[in-house]
């Protein structure tokens, strides 16, 4: 295990690099992201250890980070005074492009895979909003009418994204449909929706909704999302069938689920980080062979909510406090993953050796 | 400076943000849970009553049940240096005072140095009114109403005990069968309750005997000390009808060297072969007690000294003949939604109504004996029947923190058939 110390600034997001296996960006801010400066590292695995190869200070805290995908050496950060800025790490100290039409602080960024010329921010203001590096305005501004804390794009498909909000959905907008009055909406699921009864399974009643804090698609089947949030359960849906409810909750989490991110390299495996200052690694039970029988010696009060035969495959807790961002790293060996928390530390792992 | 202000506001936002984070989802439960202590918790900063005397002949035979408020109310200003202006409301629980005792009670909060700003109003949920009064005021600081409040009760039997206390039943009421259940008296029912329950009158006299022993040695070694107020009021001597001021520090119906044989010895009240005497049910009793509640948050910013808090209340109707099931059915309830086992329970203050009920209580929902009542009850120092819900939060609050141990339930029937508990944590 590898660790860089983030001095002074509490993590807040990760990215591995799209270009580089040895190049991480982590969005930090000053005083938990509370009040103060922000700061974003880029960071180097080198034989000697992680070295911070330049870091970007800002005004505000920063809660989010992006590589871009079309120049290696440009990152976007999402900021607590609402702004999106454009880092070029050629350049010193100031960014190459900031956009501030959000109102409130900008929890996500995230670039467009498929077409490379667009990317998306979302933030506490109710917006999801599109971009294009080279111009000064918002291409497309998609309303949600709550805190909106996680927005991407599909990798599948260059005109559909989604969103998670504060307000328990999970939000499909696709660009190819008529603005109209619907703002592009093509799909909106109640993420606290109960799994449909099973055979030997009331199903769960009344099941409040919670804020939804982060979500990520599959990399390999493209109707699959995974959410999660402040009810501590990760939940899949396939949005084939956005009224069937979740295919798989995994419960485990005992504080709410800050990130989670399918593997790039397996279509089962998914990490996950939270306030309860671990990360675990599940795999959905979609896998042949994965998962198995639920566990019956677990006497959890959401033990009627688990679903799908998915489970938690392992569990890294060296983190000292609130862990919030995770991401894989895309290149070499199958597992090799950077975590980053309120502990001002970045933690680079291979989650083989905590699997089980 | 508006800058400085638009930061903070900003900072709170993202703070109260986060900790949604934390605290949302399936709430948590159960005896840790219940420890933790939050801003936003319902705390008890002062918990006291006056000494309980006997009906008719006690030390407060001839004082009026406002009068007895008006003290304890002094008593709690004094003791927990509250300033009366930022006490908004007060909920008094009487069960015999013609109106609900609405008038005179707003007028003792008056005669007792509230302003004319502080609210005042009188609950009547029978026996248990002034535990219904502190989880109402509760209520009201949870949900904003107000800020600072007391649960209260007064009652004085030696002046208002009688059949004027209840309306003549219309005929209606008389013709429905369980409707007409409820003005069957306490005694007539529980009798026929023992016997259908199968409680022996030599379990009751134990339970009381016990009950009376409990309550002298802890007159003796002065644990009653710090929840009882003393008062001083006038008192006319029966036998030289001289009026006298006198000072009441203590419960006169604790009385020494009672036994199971010597109570064996009493003669039934309510039947001939019955069980029920007056030495195995509550004493009819004068007193007036208080509990002061506030938000945590309140009681750090102005100073109060937090003793204990408020959690969670249960209230549960049962038949009418069957009022003193009342505790069976409502404290499984309470224990549900605050996720408690019943070992989590420290200390159980089950008002002894009468013997037999209490006796069945218990062994229904099989709790340890040792942990009920540890103080002794209503059947040793007596049972106001309004006071009783406020008395049982100052007696667990205080043999909690003298033993170290936190959590407690307070519970009681209720005449016309209802259980009330209420869980409590002190600190």
């Amino acid at each position: 295990m590898l660790e860089f110390r983030t001095q002074g600034f509490n993590g807040y997001s990760v990215k591995y690099s799209p270009f580089f296996d040895s190049r991480i960006a982590v969005a930090a801010s000053a005083n938990f992201g509370l009040v103060g400066n922000g700061r974003v590292y880029i960071l180097g695995l080198t034989p000697n250890g992680i070295v911070a190869e330049k870091y970007f200070d800002t005004q505000d805290s920063l809660f989010d980070t992006t590589w871009s995908e079309t120049n290696e050496h440009q990152l976007l950060t999402a900021g607590g005074d609402g702004s999106v800025k454009l880092f070029d790490i050629n350049l010193s100290e100031f960014p190459v492009q900031s956009w501030t039409e959000h109102a409130r602080e900008v929890f996500s960024v995230h670039w467009n895979l498929v077409s490379k010329d667009t990317f998306l921010s979302s933030s506490w203001d109710g917006t999801i909003k599109i971009w294009n590096p080279n111009t000064a305005n918002s291409l497309t501004t998609l309303p949600t009418h709550s805190c909106t804390y996680s927005a991407q794009f599909s990798p599948h498909s260059p005109t559909i994204l989604s969103s998670v909000s504060s307000d328990s959905h999970l939000r499909i907008f696709d660009l190819r449909t008529p603005a109209s009055a619907s703002n592009h909406l093509t799909l909106n699921i109640p993420i606290h929706t109960p799994p449909k009864p099973r055979m030997g399974a009331a199903a769960p009643v009344g099941i409040p909704p919670s804020e939804a804090l982060t979500h990520d698609w599959n990399k390999y089947r493209d109707t699959i999302i995974a959410t999660a949030g402040v009810d501590r359960l990760i939940r899949t849906f396939d949005i084939r069938a956005p009224a069937q409810g979740p295919i798989a909750v995994l419960a485990g989490h005992e504080y709410a689920v800050r990130r989670i991110t399918w593997s790039p390299h397996l279509s089962d495996i998914l990490l996950s980080a939270s306030y309860d200052m671990t990360c675990r690694v599940w795999t959905d039970g979609s896998a042949m062979g994965a998962g198995g029988p639920a566990k019956q010696e677990n006497m959890l009060e959401a033990q009627n909510m688990i679903l799908g035969g998915g489970r938690e495959m392992g569990r890294m807790g060296r983190h000292t406090e609130f862990v919030t961002g995770v991401d894989w790293c895309l290149f070499g060996a199958e597992g090799w993953c950077a975590s980053t928390g309120w502990d001002e530390r970045v933690l680079v792992w291979d989650c083989r050796a905590i699997m089980q | 400076m508006a800058n400085q202000t638009g930061r903070t506001s900003q900072a709170q936002a993202r703070l109260s943000q986060v900790s949604n984070h934390l605290g949302g989802g399936a709430a948590k439960k159960g005896r840790q849970a219940l420890l933790e202590k939050h801003p936003d918790d319902i705390v008890v900063t002062c918990a006291l009553r006056t000494p309980f005397t006997k009906g008719g002949k006690g030390g407060f035979k001839d004082t009026a049940a406002a009068d007895l408020l008006v003290g304890t109310f002094k008593a709690l200003i004094e003791r927990s240096g509250i300033d009366p202006k930022l006490v908004d409301d007060i909920a008094v629980g009487a069960v015999l005072a013609p109106g609900g005792g609405a008038t005179e009670f707003r007028a003792a909060a008056l005669a007792a140095g509230f302003p004319v700003t502080t609210s005042a109003k009188s609950i009547n949920r029978q026996c248990s009114s002034s535990l219904q009064a502190c989880v109402d005021i509760a209520n009201a600081i949870k949900s904003g109403m107000i800020e600072i409040g007391i649960g209260a009760g007064a009652e004085s039997m030696s002046q208002q005990y009688g059949p004027q206390a209840v309306t003549e039943f219309s005929e209606l009421l008389e013709n429905h069968k369980e409707a007409a259940n409820c003005k069957v008296p306490m005694g007539v029912l529980s009798e026929k309750m023992a016997k259908a329950k199968g409680i022996p009158r030599s379990e009751q006299d134990a339970f009381a005997a016990a009950s009376y022993q409990k309550a002298v040695i802890a007159q003796k070694k002065g644990l009653f000390d710090k929840e009882i107020a003393p008062l001083t009021v006038k008192w006319t001597d029966p036998k030289t009808d001289e009026e006298k001021e006198i000072t009441v520090s203590r419960d006169d119906g604790v009385r020494d060297g009672i036994t199971a044989e010597s109570l064996g010895k009493i003669r039934p009240a309510f039947a001939k072969d019955g069980s029920i005497h007056a030495g195995n049910a509550s004493q009819i009793s004068d007193g007036a007690a208080a509990v002061l509640l506030m938000k945590r948050s309140t009681a750090e910013r102005i100073g109060q000294k937090v003793i204990g808090k408020f959690v969670q209340a249960s209230v549960v109707g049962v038949p009418p003949l069957l009022m003193g099931v009342g505790p069976a059915a409502a404290i499984p309830v309470v224990l549900e939604k605050t996720g408690l086992n019943k070992d989590d329970v420290d200390i159980w203050e089950i008002n002894e109504a009468f013997a037999s009920q209490c006796v069945f209580c218990i062994k229904e929902l099989g709790i340890p004996m040792e942990k009920v009542n540890p103080k002794g009850g209503a059947i040793a120092f007596g049972h106001p029947l309004g006071v009783t819900g406020a008395r049982q939060v100052s007696t667990l609050l205080t043999e909690l923190r003298r033993t170290g141990q936190r959590i407690g339930v307070t519970s009681m029937c209720v005449g016309t058939g209802m259980g009330m508990a209420a869980v409590w944590v002190a600190e």
